[in-house]
């Protein structure tokens, strides 16, 4: 299976910026957004979209990180 | 008329009449008695441009010579790192057979990465194309060569390398070869490598150093641009490597 040429690869981040900017309207409600999400899954690689949802929750962490400061979780000592 | 050449201050503290000042070719000795002579202004002024000048030529010398084994400390530390020692055997994208000799003498901005990379490696590879765009301008700078080496040749093979470079600088070379030729430029160059688990459809994702480097024409790498850097800023370095380059091989 070839690698997505440069047209496609665009065309994957459009629709997943799309995407999460739907998430971004309505905090993160994801069943809003089910129709641009299947936009986004056919456009873009299983394993970029698996890729781009780790991102995506990374983003929202740092972001809570960021305004919130960091707060250990309450279940410290379970290894 | 030359007590109106005097500043004002001088006239205060020198209270003297044009006929009692002494004429510049008496000196210090003063003929009679009476209070000793000073120096006319002009004369002081150049005691005092002389000292300052010394003191101001010392400094810059000494500033420079800081820098200077800042720069010498600098080149004995990649030495001892030597970095991308030893010869490469790769195929470029057109499939010719290329070695580490063949970029001898030419400036080379270095990426490693995979075709079927999400976004990061299209991003830095955008970067590098402008960067090289960048340092064209100047046309009295020597070409740099972008070069791309895959970190995925299981599935990076010369045409899939090919069909990747065609969408970025048209200068762009991008290489491949069997796994154990790429191993082995990989660890010379010290970039990490890590294929993730596959996917039904068998694709997966290549972890990797996500790093520019900056070889010399004697072949050594010289510096290094991570994400955080700007095509701006990154041109700015290399022209600076450019303009000082002395070569750290002999």
């Amino acid at each position: 299976m070839s690698a997505p040429t440069m047209k496609e690869r665009k065309a994957c981040w459009a629709a997943r910026d799309e995407f999460w900017r739907c998430l971004d309207r309505h905090t993160e409600d994801a069943p809003r957004c089910e129709k641009l999400r299947r936009s986004f899954e056919s456009l873009c690689p299983q394993q970029w979209v698996k890729y781009f949802d780790k991102r995506r929750d990374f983003l929202k962490y740092k972001e809570k990180l960021e305004s919130e400061g960091f707060q250990p979780p309450e279940t410290a000592g379970k290894a | 008329m030359a007590m109106a050449l005097l500043p004002v201050r001088c006239l205060r503290l020198f209270p003297l009449r044009p006929s009692q000042l002494p004429a510049p070719t008496r000196g210090l000795s003063g003929a009679r008695g009476g209070p000793t002579p000073v120096l006319p202004l002009g004369r002081r002024l150049a005691v005092v441009t002389a000292v300052g000048g010394a003191a101001g030529g010392a400094w810059l010398y000494l500033r420079a010579r800081k820098e200077r084994e800042r720069r010498e400390r600098r080149q004995r530390e990649l030495r001892a790192l030597a970095l991308g020692q030893g010869n490469f055997q790769l195929v470029d994208h057109r499939g010719r057979p290329r070695c580490k000799a063949d970029f001898r003498g030419q400036w080379v901005l270095l990426y490693f990465g995979f075709t079927h990379c999400p976004d990061v490696c299209p991003e830095e590879l955008e970067k590098l194309s402008r960067v090289v765009e960048l340092l064209d301008r100047d046309a009295a700078l020597p070409r740099v060569q972008p070069l791309f080496i895959t970190v995925d040749p299981e599935r990076d093979d010369v045409a899939a390398v090919g069909r990747y470079v065609r969408d970025f600088h048209p200068r762009l070379l991008g290489l491949t070869g069997s796994p154990e030729q790429v191993r082995a430029v990989s660890s010379a160059y010290r970039v990490y490598a890590s294929a993730g688990p596959k996917d039904e459809d068998g694709d997966y994702i290549v972890d990797h150093t996500i790093i520019i480097y900056l070889l010399a024409p004697d072949g050594l790498f010289l510096d290094y641009y991570n994400r955080s850097k700007t095509a701006d800023k990154i041109a700015e370095s290399v022209r600076r490597h450019m303009e000082s380059y002395e070569p750290l091989l002999d």
